[in-house]
């Protein structure tokens, strides 16, 4: 795969995919939105990598996106400046 | 394990849910959603504060870490197919187990899986095993 | 409000059910079917007993003291995590010389500041830098952890006896795929002076894992010397 689609401060979206068995984009961030805070290197994702794909696996740019507590948790009790990260193949991501 | 007293054990697992969830005609697409959710996928669920103990790691614990990570090494899986295989379990399994144990357990299943291992093979290991440390004990 | 933490030094009992536990026979069966089927060697095991056993949270402990005491060393630590453990003698490739089948090889150093207080988490499993950390605490492990970190990260880190003010951000990273993160605390006040040993030794694992601060009062014995793994 050719350049990463997201740059640093991008506003994405996490896509809210029908997902059986196995997935590593988790309930909580599924139709959030935040932003892209680092690249990380491309990895087989583990959609394959979870069924004996690791060799021909699909490859793709990962990104860390990082959301207010307050996007992800309605009725966050903690504080408004709260934040939480976690990475995300570029399949899971749309532009905000 | 003597088959009544198996049967005993597993009567009183979620007891509360048997009636509802045995093998039922229909269920609604909310229940079949929630059934099929990725089961290791717990961020956020209502819980109580609990202890946070420091246990350590039994020599069992240790070396199912470490047999895990050999069969990583030597490409008999990977870990990705380890956290799946968890999630395979099912939930009575995944949170009925401690963490190594669930750990060896997939280990177990996915060398039958992928036919490097049989399931009489493992059966016959265990007998054998188990004879040979009660004997030691 | 009391610490829930037991500290290091819990002895709990744990009741086992029997005197010869159904899991250490179904891990020596695995191993030994594994062995006799050539998948793996007794050999590979040995060595990766060998790597585990000397790895441990004073291999985080000398980085972090490393990085308060060097402020070079601080930035290659934070910009290029396994070539900065090397200069401790940590290994990110070791012991199968591509790293180990869990922890992967992309590790990331998250700085405390007097704005930001991290704390990692892995909601779905429990990745934890164990090149630099070691095993990880049976508590990180649970599923009441990895629930409630995420949504109610300010009310465990209580738990723990860490109270923050309101004004400082909490970041709460869930380790999902294959970075490990490990955090570097802000160094305390009454450590002027201090030798890098010294340092480590308040570098404990919780303050690394971001549930609790290094107090100077509070210290662990760090080994002297290189990590040897």
């Amino acid at each position: 795969m050719a350049n990463p689609r997201f740059s640093i401060g991008d506003e994405v979206t996490v896509r809210d995919e029908t997902t059986l068995f196995h997935t590593r984009t988790q309930k909580f961030a599924r139709g959030r939105t935040g932003v892209v805070v680092e690249h990380r290197p491309e990895w087989v994702i583990p959609e394959d990598e979870a069924f004996d794909r690791m060799e021909t696996g699909r490859k793709e740019p990962f990104y860390v996106v990082r959301f207010k507590q307050t996007e992800l948790w309605p009725g966050y009790t903690g504080q408004s400046i709260d934040t939480l990260e976690s990475e995300f193949s570029e399949r899971w991501l749309v532009p905000a | 394990m003597q088959y009544a007293t198996l049967m005993e054990r597993v009567r009183h697992l979620a007891p509360e849910e048997r009636n509802v969830l045995d093998s039922p005609y229909q269920i609604p697409n909310e229940l079949y959603a929630a059934l099929r959710s990725v089961l290791h996928d717990v961020g956020g669920q209502p819980d109580a504060p609990t202890p946070y103990l420091e246990k350590g790691e039994e020599d069992w614990e240790m070396n199912t870490y470490l047999t895990c990570e050999c069969l990583g090494w030597r490409g008999a899986w990977n870990s990705e197919m380890r956290r799946r295989a968890e999630n395979d379990l099912g939930a009575t399994m995944y949170f009925g187990l401690p963490y190594y144990a669930r750990w060896i357990t997939v280990a177990a299943k996915t060398l039958v899986d992928k036919g490097l291992i049989t399931t009489d093979e493992l059966g016959q290991k265990i007998d054998e095993i188990r004879a040979r440390l009660e004997a030691r004990d | 409000m009391t610490s829930m933490h037991d500290g290091h030094d819990g002895h709990n009992t744990f009741p086992v059910s029997s005197k010869v536990s159904e899991f250490e026979i179904l891990e020596l069966a695995v191993r030994e079917l594994a062995i006799e089927k050539g998948i793996f060697s007794a050999e590979d095991h040995r060595r990766f007993a060998e790597w585990a056993d000397g790895v441990g949270p004073h291999g985080g402990s000398k980085l972090v003291a490393k990085a308060w005491s060097d402020p070079a060393f601080k930035e290659k630590l934070l910009t290029k995590g396994t070539e900065a453990c090397k200069e401790v003698g940590i290994d990110w490739l070791q012991p199968t010389g591509t790293g180990t089948p869990s922890d992967y090889t992309f590790f990331y150093v998250l700085e405390n500041t007097p704005k930001v207080h991290n704390v990692i988490v892995c909601t779905l499993c429990s990745c934890y830098p164990r090149p630099v950390l070691g095993m990880s605490p049976d508590w990180y492990r649970t599923p009441a952890y990895r629930r409630r970190m995420v949504n109610r990260p300010r009310e465990v880190l209580a738990e723990f006896g860490l109270h923050l003010p309101d004004d400082v951000e909490v970041r709460v990273h869930d380790s999902n795929q294959k970075s490990r993160f490990m955090v570097m605390p802000m160094r305390p006040d009454g450590t002027e002076g201090w030798s890098e040993q010294e340092l480590a030794e308040i570098v404990t694992r919780d303050t690394m894992i971001g549930v609790a601060l290094p107090d100077p009062k509070v210290r662990v014995p760090v080994p002297a010397g290189e990590v040897h793994q």
